[in-house]
């Protein structure tokens, strides 16, 4: 099969429960905003493909299955993250304070040079907001990441802050592929797809004994 | 954010070890409430991968406190019979001993040369650390197993990653080369046709004995059971193995006139045999080796990248995908009982009600296993070293089997390094595994003098690896106890890690359990890519008619 897009990213979605994670997945993969089947359907990762600067990049975006509700996200979650979107809710001070902590779990958990942007989402609802943008933006220069205000409902941004995480990404990894780093790599990903051809034969191709 | 669990599921499981975790991803696959609880705040049991420091300074405890209401109507959780034991760690390396790294971007570093000299280390040298600094400071790289496992790339646990598509979780490396300990030095063991031509410590005859041994034992190939392999064909059960049904493999092997150098690799470390395993064992061993070759990798075994507790979490991941509730470190105290009727899970002064609990073996309730003692543990060692056993160009993923010495039993050892993503560069990690003799040091005494050089005078730059770190533990071993035989029907026990090299008895176990609760219902079936699944009126015809299109990225 003939590859499709030029670099493939796994991104993830961090944040409280409830900020409005798995909406934002859904507002740039499928753009939409629906909010009955969320809470039925477990959403595991969701794909687009886009264009960037000339190269299609195949954004591979994480959901966390609510496993942020008791704070129990796998440690398998965050192998192989390139870039992490932190969400709080600007209409919900906690999740904002709690921006920390899961700073703090990322940084135990992911590769030390994941790119990270935040967000403040739910921006449409100005009449019950709780966090200022002065000070999403102050935390954001606090962290030195990049800082997006977004609505998955009316669609306010929700492109722009995964097209300027992606843009970062691909910065970092291009002069990264000048320099030359040896990650652990060469893993197999087992799929169905797999040949499934009948184990080498001991006889099969012999031809001395 | 809300932090009440909700008060009623139709599944609680307790406990996050392997078996736990697959039950809880059957159960919520098949649209099953389930509550997945832990009292630790990790996931994994006796099954976890832990970085450096939180193994280094672990207690092993189960983190459950006696509820201090002593009701008759509580079965508590508080019990620590089956938790690991003797754990002990130790450096092998003085506190200020340096090494000198080539290149100061820390990723990067290459071990260029070692000071013995502290002083002069810390006076000229700004690219110095300290081997144990170096160690601690690269603490969260590593992965380190409390029981790790190697997978048959055609094993029952692979397939039914790869059907029930739980390998996106995860991905998996090929273990690249399997040596032996024989006449006293590591001796590559051939295991597929080339490495049988291309190995110069076997002969043109013994090349010959072997293949023709090897390709007998392939050519029964649509028999895969222990049992069937004796009837899947009839001629070559007559010809080569009627006489040979009530002896050893041992004896199978001298009588096909394999010479002393091979029976040691077909039987040690081919078939995982000792010299009493029966012949039908040994042959369905051999096959089951031979089966899983040539579909990833050079040998038949895989091992789960970053350690094998991510397997655990997989399982995990999809049982959240699927509606499952997670919370881990919580304050469970027992199962409520109703009428002499299990019906609740005490979570701190929370009850919350289901219909079946499955419980990790070191949640047991001393009620329900009063009659059952472990006899049998598993020793374990765990050793950092400088360098690999066997050093070549390429980084290798190693087993070594080990063969009994002197009544004792087998030892396997897995080596691995910083590619398989369980340790930083420049260090190897050591894995110890044998059926417990006496205990874990003096089990692993013999193997640990032949391989490694514990006394540190200097690093080693040729000859025995270093052993900087060790620590050794002990496991029991569970999985022969007959854990489900109590009076409370909806109360269902898994056991810990086995000795088996990989996770097929466990898959077996655990789907037994699952079909005990809920029977006729699909264990694990495929579930759906994200991009199969479409939202709108056509949501429920495509979820099962589909072709694999898109795989997470390596
Ligand atoms: N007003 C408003 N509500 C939103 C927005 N995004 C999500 N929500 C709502 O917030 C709730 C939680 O959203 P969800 O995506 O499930 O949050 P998650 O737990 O972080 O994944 C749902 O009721 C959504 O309808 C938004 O941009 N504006
Ligand atoms: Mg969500």
């Amino acid at each position: 099969m003939a590859k499709t897009y030029d670099y493939l990213f796994k991104l993830l979605l961090i944040g409280d429960s409830g900020v409005g994670k798995t909406c934002v997945l859904f507002r740039f993969s499928e753009d939409a905003f629906n909010t009955t089947f969320i809470s039925t359907i477990g959403i595991d990762f969701k794909i687009r493909t886009i264009d960037l600067d000339g190269k299609k990049i195949k954004l591979q975006i994480w959901d966390t299955a609510g496993q942020e509700r008791f704070r129990t996200i796998t440690t398998a979650y965050y192998r192989g993250a390139m870039g992490i979107m932190l969400v709080y809710d600007i209409t919900n001070e906690k999740s904002f304070e709690n921006i920390k902590n899961w700073i703090r779990n990322i940084e135990e958990n992911a590769s030390a040079d994941v790119e990270k942007m935040l967000l403040g989402n739910k921006c449409e609802l100005e009449e019950k907001r709780q966090v200022s943008r002065e000070r999403g933006e102050q935390l954001a220069i606090e962290y030195g990441i990049k800082f997006i205000e977004t609505s998955a409902k009316a669609s306010i941004r929700v492109e722009e802050a995964f097209f300027t995480l992606a843009r970062d990404i691909k910065t970092k990894m291009e002069k990264k592929l000048k320099e030359a780093s040896n990650p652990p790599k060469g893993g197999h990903q087992l799929r169905a797809s797999e040949p499934q051809k009948k184990p080498t034969s001991w006889l099969s191709r012999c031809t001395l004994l | 954010m809300d932090n009440e669990l909700p008060s009623e599921f139709d599944l609680i499981v307790v406990g996050t070890g392997l078996t736990e975790s697959i039950i809880s991803a059957a159960a919520s696959r098949i649209g099953k409430s389930v509550l997945h609880i832990d009292s630790n705040d990790y996931y994994g049991e006796q099954w976890a991968s832990f970085n450096f420091k939180s193994l280094h300074n672990c207690t092993f405890s189960n983190n459950i406190k006696k509820h201090t209401e002593n009701s008759s109507d509580l079965l508590n959780f508080n019990n620590d019979s089956f938790n690991i034991r003797n754990f002990s760690a130790e450096w092998h390396v003085p506190e200020k001993i340096g090494i000198y790294c080539k290149n100061d971007d820390s990723k990067n570093r290459q071990i260029e040369s070692v000071i013995n000299d502290s002083l002069k280390l810390e006076e000229n040298n700004e690219n110095s650390v300290f081997l144990r600094e170096e160690i601690l400071n690269n603490s969260r790289k590593f992965n380190i197993d409390l029981m790790p496992k190697l997978h048959f790339a055609r094993g029952d646990f692979i397939e039914l990653l790869i059907s029930s598509n739980i390998a996106r979780y995860a991905e998996y490396k090929s273990v690249s080369r399997i040596l032996t300990w024989l006449n006293n030095q590591i001796e590559a063991v051939p295991c597929s046709r080339s490495d049988v031509f291309a190995n110069n410590k076997v002969s043109v005859i013994e090349k010959r004995i072997l293949m023709k041994l090897l390709s007998l034992v392939d050519k029964n190939d649509n028999t895969t059971g222990k049992y069937t392999i004796l009837w899947g064909n009839l001629q070559w059960y007559n010809s080569y193995f009627l006489d040979s049904k009530d002896k050893t493999f041992l004896e199978f092997l001298k009588s096909k006139k394999l010479t002393t150098n091979l029976i040691h690799f077909v039987l040690y470390a081919i078939s995982q045999g000792t010299d009493s395993t029966s012949c039908i064992d040994g042959m369905a061993n051999t096959k089951r080796f031979l089966n899983s070759l040539g579909r990833f990798g050079k040998t038949p075994f895989l091992f789960s990248m970053y350690g094998s507790g991510e397997t655990t979490q997989a399982f995990c991941r999809l049982s959240a995908v699927f509606g499952g509730i997670f919370a881990l470190n919580q304050p469970i105290a027992g199962l409520k009982l109703d009428n002499n009727r299990v019906t609740s899970l005490l979570n701190g002064s929370q009850e919350i009600k289901a219909e079946h609990f499955v419980l990790n073996i070191e949640k047991a309730p001393v009620e329900l296993v009063n009659n059952l003692k472990v006899t049998d543990y598993i020793s374990r060692a765990v050793l950092i070293t400088n360098r690999s056993i066997m050093p070549s160009e390429q980084e290798h993923l190693t087993l070594l089997i080990y063969p009994p010495e002197d009544k004792g039993n087998s030892v396997t050892l897995i080596e691995m390094g910083h590619l398989t993503g369980t340790c930083p560069q420049n260090f190897y990690l050591v894995h110890l595994i044998t059926k417990q003799q006496s205990n874990p040091k003096d089990d692993f005494k013999h193997v640990v003098a032949n391989l490694f050089e514990s006394n540190y005078t200097h690093l080693q730059v040729d000859g025995k690896p270093n052993m900087l770190w060790a620590c050794y533990f002990s496991i029991p071993n569970t999985s022969d106890l007959k854990l489900n035989d109590n009076d409370h029907l909806n109360v269902h026990l898994c056991d810990g890690p086995d000795l088996d090299l990989d996770y097929d008895y466990t898959v077996k176990k655990a789907k037994d359990i699952f079909q005990r609760i809920y029977p006729d219902i699909e264990f694990l079936p495929r579930a759906p890519d994200p991009d199969e699944i479409i939202f709108g009126e056509e949501e429920q015809s495509k979820l099962n008619d589909v072709c694999i299109s898109e795989t997470p990225p390596k």
